[in-house]
């Protein structure tokens, strides 16, 4: 049933969807409405789970971890400075093999302080062992979440799904819940592979000597290389299922495109409509909207841009001292000679606006542009305050 | 696409996880080293006379076990109020927490345990032995006559004590001034041996005829008649010094018959002498108005009088003159001149004591209105003391004559065979003799000594009584713990505390007991700050930090009857035992020892 | 597609009412998109939202700059904010007040329509006399204005959204929808009548 909701209660219904057993976060700001909503739901038994209130995301972290490893579906959320505080013990979730599922609400870390969105804060994750997803609206973040548990209970991999702040978590839209039923069918109860049991007990976690940890995370990236394969496997189902489908990446009017955007999350929405107004006035231009950022789809990005001769990547985010993530990642995947030119571009970051204007002015300039600059181009900066 | 079809993905899954628990790791077969429980013997206990299980005793009092510590005592010492107050406890010298900061108040919580256990009339553990069928005849009812009693009776033996005073005790009750040990402690002291059966006869002089016919009536008799004779000065005038024990004695009937033998009030008096009779009979003056000075031949640090008693008196107002060696009395004016010759130091004697020589011909006088004499006491027959013969046994307290002419045994004990003359050193000769005796009955004189080494506390010569009785504390090894043994981390710097003392000017206002007992919480305050060298108290420390989880507890919690309850409450598994060391090296007690694995 | 701001003050429920059109707008067919202009949340500071409404699927998720309609739930936030901004021509001012305000003359060439919100929401016990809790009757005087959503709609919304005195509030919306004023079109004539009517408000 299609309901007007707000992308934090989007996800939060998954959640509910998913039957998940224990929920642990931290409260404070950087936190979301995403797990007030999941708090009422414990409360008020629409979700039969265990809400756990702890002090901390590193604790939030431990304790899902803790249930995972219990053999239970769980589930966390967090944000900008609560992700960073995590850190250890995202490489932990990802080396035990658990199925976690996060959101993450992309928000800027300070100082100076600031809440808006910016992609930076799980960017700095990437090498964690967990996928990521960027979503663009709440029926994608809603789907994009039941179709995690149902990937990471597979591959044995945690999974963030990733939000823009505000533009995406604090908005209102409506979002098709699918009914308990339907959601049962696709994502029936976790069976773990493994479980802390006391009548059956094994070490978990344990030291691994030279001769075995390097076959440990082979072990991840194995997994790892499988999960676009299998994630479209899923997709298929879930498509016959619910009719929606989304793709490690969503190309949009690509065909015919000689100049393509390729951008996450809700920039990528607004880009869309970019492409109608650029598309109006004559110009072929597409947009390949990135969504599976961990794997990187390498191969979708080929065959996705494999007719583009220019590509303009906008990052909202920064890798500082290389630039925008999803431009550096990119130009690796596409490195070759029949590679297309690339156009990095930072923009947006800290919440300062994208807009169908903003798609315009970047695509005017790389289209009257022949050779890409060599790094990343800062957009909609007032250089007049850098100057002192 | 089915669920089934997608979740036949085969994804790769190495990661950390082995089916195998560490219960199939049998650690212990790397062990070459093997920890054990073995209790020790702590410095204390050796050095208390009575061999008491100190360590034992402080931990059952800061758990608020009072009757289980002062029955642990009772075990080994039948006169705990009366050593509580009068010890010169040589525990606390000896004690290793004096090392960290500053001994434990034993002698002050022994005292605590005393009155606390009167206060809440607990009964005494300590129980009549079943009969053997023999009787000991005690002359003398002191402390070693007293202790000798109590611990045959223990023994099964049936004891008759002949005092000749009215009243029994001896120098507890004659000597000992009652501000230091009143009559009503020595009393409910007396009472509980009465009440294990012994019977005390006073008034009852003997004399050596009486030894020629006990052999008829008893199996033994043991003599306990402790120095009752006063020593001459050895000078001229020598008739005209006043007798210090007896002065004592006067006193300790109270001050009327105290002032019979005393100086007028603002008087003056001199007391000759440097042991604790010259101390208490200064003290004693001191409270009847006198100003006493003490004139004593060698130094301060060289008087055998107890060194806090010989402070306390100089706080209370006695005056001392050392190196004053009396030459000659003379009565002048009413009172009495004592010409001194001055001494100096001339090095340190065999007996290990400083030696004085005469100064040249330098002498002084002084004058006092009366004077005292307490310059050592002897026994007052030679009957009382062992004869010159080889056949006499000499033991560290005590002396036996098992093939004596009067033909059954007689022991001595006491202070005219004790190299130290203190209550705790008689009440010793008492529990030697007892044992000796015990042994002489059951496996003939031959054994007595190895049967005294097997009972002997650590290295020392105190004896145990549980230990011959085979009690929990048999168990433990004589190794003596070391203050480099126990591990001080695990302990915290605080202050030492006795009881609250009269000040001075208020002390000497009469004959009140100078201190006060500790309170309960104190007590168990100043008893948790026993290190309880050598003794498991449960901490379960060694449970805690064993990295292999191979220590199992047998019992939960702690032991509440240690009398019954032999051992420590935790178990090592060899199996996952390496060896690693940490439980004994962690043990805060040093209850633990860790030695090579004999294959 | 439409886009509507929103003006109001922390603790008005300003972006409750955003929320709330929209559910009504979604329940009558539309596409809706509503999100507040995200700032320190502070009660009586301005706060703005926006709220956008289309036939199809809506994928723009920039904040909005150019509205075709703005709803002021404060007349006193005209003192302090350029609540005309990017406004586009001929669009509506619904503004809370019980007539048209003084300085409309900046106001030409927009659309007035006015409603005595904070009397309403007194009326039925709505907040306090400083602090009236306006936005359902300023969803009452919207439904009344633009014809959409209808107000059984309205109605249907403020029930599931408000968290308390429902009746009451549905009342509100009921009265606003209809005590609204509309003044259409500030052209020079309606500005000096304005004028005089201020003139002559001073003078009494």
């Amino acid at each position: 049933m299609r309901e007007v909701l707000e992308g934090s209660q989007a996800v939060a219904e998954a959640v509910r969807l998913a039957r998940v057993k224990v929920i642990s976060a931290y409260p404070i700001t950087p936190q979301t409405h995403i797990v007030e909503e999941l708090a009422k739901y414990c409360a008020d038994g629409s979700l039969d789970g265990r809400f756990i209130c702890v002090e901390s995301e590193h604790s939030a972290m431990a304790s899902v971890i803790g249930a995972e490893s219990g053999g239970v579906r769980s589930f966390t959320a967090s944000s900008s400075h609560g992700l960073a505080l995590m850190h250890e013990m995202l490489h932990w979730a990802a080396g035990a093999r658990l199925p976690i599922v996060m959101a993450e609400v992309n928000r800027a870390l300070g100082p100076g302080w600031n809440l808006w969105v910016d992609q930076t804060d799980s960017l700095s994750q990437r090498d964690t062992g967990w996928l990521q997803f960027y979503c663009s609206d709440g029926q994608e973040a809603l789907d994009t979440t039941l179709l995690a548990y149902r990937l990471a209970e597979i591959l044995n991999l945690p999974i963030m799904v990733v939000m823009d702040a505000f533009f995406l978590s604090h908005t209102y839209e409506p979002v098709d819940v699918p009914s308990q039923a339907d959601v049962d069918a696709f994502l029936p109860p976790y069976e773990p592979k493994f479980l802390m049991d006391t009548k059956n007990p094994y070490a978990l976690d344990e030291v691994a000597p030279i001769n075995v940890y390097m076959e440990m995370r082979r072990s991840i990236q194995m997994a790892m290389e499988a999960a676009p394969g299998i994630y479209q496997a899923i997709e298929d189902e879930f498509y016959t299922r619910f009719g929606r489908r989304y793709g490690l990446v969503e190309p949009y009017r690509c065909e015919d495109a000689d100049i393509v955007f390729v951008t996450a999350g809700t920039a990528a929405a607004t880009a869309r409509v970019a492409v109608d107004t650029l598309r109006a006035k004559g110009e072929r231009v597409g947009l390949l909207r990135l969504r599976m950022f961990r794997p990187f789809p390498a191969e979708a990005f080929r065959l996705g841009l494999a007719h583009a001769k220019k590509v303009i990547v906008l990052d909202r985010n920064c890798s500082f001292g290389a630039g925008g993530v999803f431009a550096q990642e990119l130009k690796a995947a596409l490195y070759g000679p029949e590679a297309p030119k690339l156009y990095s571009y930072v923009a947006g970051m800290g919440g300062r606006d994208v807009t169908v204007d903003t798609f315009s002015e970047l695509f005017t300039m790389t289209r009257d542009q022949d050779e890409p600059p060599l790094g990343s181009v800062w957009y909609g900066v007032n250089e007049e305050m850098l100057r002192s | 696409m089915s669920n089934d079809s997608v979740n036949t993905f085969n994804v790769s899954l190495f990661f950390p996880k082995s089916s195998t628990s560490t219960v199939t790791n049998k650690t212990g077969t790397w062990s070459f080293m093997r920890p054990s429980y073995l209790e020790k013997t702590a410095p204390c206990s050796v050095h208390c006379p009575c061999g008491q299980d100190i360590p034992r005793i402080e931990m059952l009092v800061s758990r608020g076990q009072i009757a289980a510590a002062w029955n642990t005592i009772l075990a080994e010492n039948p006169l705990p109020g009366t050593c509580g107050r009068v010890c010169f406890h040589p525990c606390e010298k000896a004690c290793n927490r004096g090392q960290f900061d500053e001994a434990v108040s034993i002698n002050a919580i022994e005292r605590y345990l005393d009155d606390a256990a009167w206060a809440a009339s607990i009964a005494p553990a300590a129980a009549r032995g079943s009969a053997k069928g023999r009787r000991i005849a005690i002359v003398g009812s002191g402390p070693a006559g007293l202790a000798a009693s109590y611990f045959l009776s223990m023994l099964g033996y049936e004891c008759e004590i002949f005092e000749a005073a009215e009243e029994p005790g001896g120098i507890l009750r004659y000597g000992i001034p009652a501000y230091r040990l009143p009559n009503e402690v020595l009393d409910r002291e007396i009472a509980r041996i009465r009440a294990l059966g012994v019977m005390i006869h006073c008034a009852r002089a003997v004399d050596s005829a009486f030894l020629e016919g006990a052999k008829h009536t008893y199996d033994a008799v043991f003599l306990s008649c402790g120095n009752g004779a006063s020593m001459k000065l050895g000078v001229p005038g020598e008739e005209l010094a006043l007798d210090g024990l007896a002065f004592l004695r006067s006193a300790k009937q109270g001050e009327g018959a105290a002032r019979t033998i005393s100086v007028k009030p603002h008087g003056s008096a001199i007391v000759v002498g440097g042991g604790n009779t010259a101390i208490d009979v200064a003290r004693s003056l001191r409270r009847l108005g006198v100003s006493p000075t003490i004139v004593y031949r060698r130094r301060r640090e060289d008087m055998p009088a107890f060194e806090h008693e010989v402070a306390r008196a100089l706080e209370e107002g006695v005056r001392m003159v050392e190196l004053r060696a009396p030459l000659a009395l003379a009565r002048l004016d009413g009172g009495i001149e004592l010409k001194v010759q001055k001494m100096r130091p001339a090095g340190v004697g065999a007996d290990g004591r400083m030696r004085v020589v005469p100064d040249g011909d330098a002498t002084e006088l002084i004058f006092a209105d009366a004077l005292y004499s307490a310059v050592g006491a002897t026994h007052a027959e030679s009957w009382m003391v062992p004869p010159d013969d080889g056949r006499v046994v000499r033991l560290s307290h005590a002396a036996a004559f098992w093939d004596a002419p009067v033909g059954i045994p007689l022991l001595y004990g006491g202070d005219p065979v004790n190299e130290n003359e203190s209550v705790a050193d008689a009440i010793a000769s008492g529990k030697q003799a007892a044992i000796a005796l015990d042994v002489f009955f059951q496996k003939g004189a031959g054994a007595v000594k190895a049967e005294l080494a097997r009972c002997a506390v650590g290295d020392g010569t105190s004896l145990s009584m549980e230990i011959y009785l085979g009690g929990p504390r048999a168990n433990r090894s004589g190794r003596v713990v070391s203050f480099k043994d126990i591990p001080t981390d695990y302990f915290s710097p605080s202050e030492k505390k006795r009881g609250a003392s009269l000040p001075p000017e208020r002390a000497i206002a009469s004959f009140e007991e100078i201190e006060s007992s500790l309170d309960a919480a104190e007590a168990a305050m100043q008893a948790e700050r026993c290190f309880n060298c050598g003794i498991c108290n449960d901490c379960d420390n060694c449970r805690t930090y064993c990295p292999e989880l191979a220590i199992t507890a047998l019992r939960a919690g702690r032991r509440d009857d240690w009398s019954t309850e032999a051992g420590p409450a935790r178990a090592i598994n060899s199996d996952y035992c390496k060896g690693c060391g940490i439980c004994a090296a962690e043990c805060p007690r040093c209850a633990m020892i860790i030695e090579e694995q004999q294959s | 597609m439409q886009e509507i701001r929103f003006h109001g003050r922390g603790g008005q429920g300003t972006v409750l009412a955003s929320i709330a059109l929209a559910k009504a707008f979604f329940l009558a067919g539309k596409w809706v998109q509503t999100f507040p202009v995200f700032g320190s949340e502070r009660r009586g500071a301005p706060v703005e939202a926006y709220l956008r409404l289309d036939d199809s699927k809506i994928y723009l998720r920039s904040n909005v700059y150019e509205p075709d309609h703005v709803v002021v739930q404060d007349a006193r936030l005209l003192q302090i904010v350029d609540v005309t901004k990017g406004l586009k021509p001929g669009g509506w001012i619904l503004l809370n007040a019980p007539g048209v305000p003084r300085g409309v003359e900046r106001f030409k060439g927009f659309r007035l329509a006015c409603v005595d919100a904070s009397r309403i929401a007194l009326e039925y016990g709505l907040g306090s006399k400083t602090q009236p809790i306006t936005n359902t009757s300023m969803m009452g005087a919207f439904a009344r204005l633009f014809g959409m959503p209808p107000l059984e709609l309205v109605t249907a919304a403020i029930e599931r959204e408000m968290p308390v005195k429902i009746a009451e509030n549905i009342a509100a919306a009921k009265a606003a929808y209809d005590a609204l004023h509309e003044y259409g079109l500030l052209d020079d004539a309606l500005v000096a009548s304005a004028a005089k009517t201020a003139r002559a408000e001073a003078a009494l």
